[in-house]
């Protein structure tokens, strides 16, 4: 394949709402996710393993973080001369209105599918961490001759308002139906969809004049007989964020090592904006048990089954357990951590004793003082 | 193209031949260091931190790794429109070439180089020394003070002046002599390797200094001492902070285990003094139910479940369950197999310790002159059971049971 035949867009801002404690002031897309990441990393370097160089990003709002994550794009190589990374912001004309729906958003980002020369576009949400692998999800696009080619996991679908499509296939494997009903076992859609260029233009443009907001309601399941649509299946660990809890569960299953292996795969590594952290230092009467931990922590206190960040300190006495502290996160002296998720820069002073449960985590907001 | 106040010349294509199975392959500069660093971070890192920004890296042996490692310049900031990283190995001209001579030669085969930039100083610099230091601040002096050349030293306890290259000062900082390693040591002020000097200067010297055949075209013996016999003034610039040269396995074993040591003035993490260095994309460390971790540093990558003290762990290590690392430095990728035990060693890159293997051995009071830290080289494999002592240096894969 030519090097600009595939280009993705990625939707920043996907289901935003239901993180809202993460996403106050950022993207779902730079939701902080296991010790040194953020969700849009699963993105780009699924894209990125993919060959795929031309990425458009589309943002709707609190997307400065996100910029200042994504900078040029070097972290996944997509600095380019041809392609690299687009952002794209809401593109306010008059007459236009602001996004609602995904309909709206491909709208205000059709000069880049347009000229971004591509055959097939990959169109990604940012709710998603799973590490997909791309191009068996094009050959078999290619290969099926399909119109449009939905990856999908098969399990509990996450509960989102009705966001997730599930697929009903007929005995060729050819997607019969799509319903928005939540199941506990199904072939549900995980975000990633392969499209023809020109098609995607074509039918955007068409919902677009009939007022048409979501492409998933109303242009894939309502064209689900005319088109040719196919599944590629995911077999790998794939989470879909629909709360909180599913949040900490993601964050926790990292410290299962068949997880980890499944998406830190080697041969498709996930990439992000490195840091110049030193190395973590461990100190004298430290103890860590089962947990991940980011460069750059100093631990002089008991650590277990919990996902340090960046820059996290843990003083000589402190004991956290279960949690997600993101980055810079500092714990004083004899401070007691139970299920707590801390967001950036939080301080928890000495001696404090903070306890949530496994079902509802104690929040600390970032740049919170306690 | 812009001139340029002051660029910085780093001599990286010393072969470290003391640093033995860990030189064989890579060029001393690219010897790992500190869980993600390379020697050449802290020289590169000190020049941007400095505000330099114009530096010519001379290359001579095995510079495949090295020139990968720098790449473009990115990760220290020095992809420059005008100015920038530039590797200089030796090249052939209309009328020949030849290797680098010696130190000086280096620099006189790059003049060309320098005077695209036309710089009033030149900052000498080389790649076997772990130390943060603001070279603005040495330039300063230097410019103040009207010297032809400035010299950086640092004060080394008396009864080890005489291994180093040791600077005898006036008052007034001035220098008078230089011995290389003197027996009866006059000072104890020995020479760090940075210089500082007027460009014209340097210039008129190394083309003096390359048309003397009898000269071994060397900074410390031969350009130092030239300009000391014209009466040019030459002065001392003092350095008090951490300085540490690499360039033995002992050193470069004490430098690193130097960063566990809270009494030691290293610090990494300064936000105000960045050592940049560069690293692949690898998921954070994880440490397992059955590790026990003190008193190291690990990095990304690393899959820890079994012991590990005053130890320094570089990127992408395993050690399984059961295996003890102790006051070692493992470098990138080496893995340490069920019931192994590293003590008082550096395993390189990529080595395998096999199941219940052994490596190195804890120093007793009775631990004769023999004793030494152990190395294994990089990619070799110790076999399961096998044993080697302490002060041992590894070039060749050792068999399963075997007893070295």
């Amino acid at each position: 394949m030519r090097a600009s035949a595939v280009a993705g867009i990625v939707f920043a801002n996907t289901n935003d709402n239901l993180l809202n404690k993460l996403t106050s002031d950022r993207s779902m897309a730079s939701v902080p996710f296991g010790g040194r990441y953020r969700l849009i990393d699963f993105t780009l370097s699924n894209l990125v393993n993919a060959g795929v160089s031309s990425v458009g990003l589309i943002t709707k709002e609190n997307y400065h973080s996100l910029m200042d994550h994504i900078g040029s794009g070097v972290y996944w190589d997509l600095d380019r001369k041809n392609g690299g990374i687009y952002l794209l912001p809401p593109y306010l004309t008059r007459g236009m209105k602001r996004y609602t729906g995904t309909v709206d958003a491909l709208m205000g980002a059709v000069n880049y599918i347009d000229r971004c020369g591509a055959d097939y576009m990959v169109i990604c949400n940012s709710d998603v961490i799973a590490n997909v692998d791309i191009s068996a999800a094009l050959e078999s696009h290619i290969s099926t001759e399909a119109d449009i080619t939905i990856v999908y996991s098969h399990g509990k679908m996450p509960h989102n308002n009705g966001a997730t499509m599930q697929l009903l296939f007929d005995e060729n494997r050819r997607v019969k139906n799509v319903c928005f009903e939540e199941s506990h076992e199904a072939d549900f859609a995980i975000g990633v969809c392969i499209i023809q260029r020109q098609l995607l233009l074509n039918l955007i443009s068409s919902a677009y004049e009939d007022d048409n907001t979501d492409v998933n309601r109303d242009i894939i399941a309502k064209m689900v007989k005319r088109l040719n649509i196919y599944g590629y299946e995911h077999k790998g660990f794939a989470a879909v964020l629909d709360g909180m809890n599913a949040y900490f569960n993601a964050n926790m299953q990292l410290l299962d090592s068949g997880v980890r292996a499944q998406l830190f795969n080697r041969k498709r590594p996930i990439f992000t904006k490195t840091r110049d952290d030193m190395p973590t230092r461990y100190g004298t009467k430290s103890s860590v048990n089962n947990c991940i931990i980011a460069d750059g922590c100093v631990i002089d206190g008991t650590v277990k089954n919990s996902i340090l960040f960046r820059g996290v300190k843990v003083e000589k006495g402190a004991v956290v357990e279960n949690c997600i502290l993101m980055q810079s996160t500092s714990v004083g002296s004899g401070a007691q951590l139970n299920n707590v998720i801390s967001d950036k820069n939080a301080v928890i002073g000495s001696d404090m004793i903070l306890k949530g449960t496994a079902g509802k985590c104690f929040f600390v907001k970032k740049n919170q003082i306690l | 193209m812009n001139s340029k106040k002051c660029i910085a010349m780093l001599l990286a294509g010393g072969q470290g031949s003391r640093l033995g199975v860990l030189t064989s392959k890579i060029a001393k500069p690219a010897v790992p260091y500190g869980g993600k660093y390379r020697i050449i971070d802290f020289p590169l890192s000190n020049c941007v931190n400095s505000g330099i920004d114009t530096v010519g890296i001379l290359t001579q042996y095995k510079p495949l790794e090295l020139n990968d490692y720098i790449g473009s310049g990115k990760t220290w900031d020095l992809d420059r429109l005008n100015g920038g990283v530039h590797i200089l190995p030796p090249y052939q001209g209309q009328h020949g070439g030849d290797w680098y001579k010696g130190t000086a030669n280096a620099i006189y085969q790059n003049m060309e180089f320098i005077e695209r930039y036309d710089p009033e100083y030149v900052l000498i610099l080389s790649g076997d020394h772990i130390y943060k230091m603001d070279y603005s601040k040495m330039l300063n002096e230097h410019i103040k003070s009207e010297a032809a050349c400035t010299i950086a030293v640092l004060e080394v306890p008396d009864e080890e002046a005489s291994r180093f290259g040791i600077m005898n000062t006036r008052a007034d900082g001035s220098i008078y002599e230089f011995e290389e390693k003197p027996k009866n040591p006059k000072s104890n002020l020995a020479s760090m390797g940075i210089y500082i000097f007027n460009w014209s200067k340097l210039r008129k010297y190394l083309t003096e200094d390359e048309n003397n055949p009898d000269s071994s075209n060397d900074f410390g013996k031969n350009i130092i001492p030239a300009m000391l016999n014209n009466n040019e003034l030459l002065r001392v610039y003092r350095f008090n902070d951490y300085w540490k040269d690499v360039g033995t396995v002992d050193s470069l074993w004490e430098a690193n285990l130097d960063l566990l040591n809270p009494k030691i003035d290293l610090d990494l993490s300064d936000k105000n003094w960045r050592i940049y260095s560069r690293t692949a994309s690898m998921p954070p460390q994880y440490v397992s139910d059955t590790a026990q971790v003190e008193n190291s540093l690990i990095t990304d990558g690393c899959e820890i479940s079994g012991k590990l003290d005053y130890s320094v762990l570089f990127e992408n290590v395993t050690v399984e369950e059961g295996a003890a690392v102790e006051y070692s430095l493992v470098m990138p990728g080496a893995v340490v197999k069920k019931g192994a035990v590293v003590r008082y060693s550096i395993i390189a890159e990529n080595v395998v310790v096999g199941e219940n293997a052994s490596v190195g051995t804890e120093p007793t009071p009775d631990s004769d002159a023999n004793w030494g830290i152990t190395v294994i080289g990089d990619g070799l494999t110790v076999g399961k059971n096998a044993a080697v002592g302490p002060n041992k240096m590894i070039t060749e894969n050792i068999k399963e049971g075997e007893k070295i």
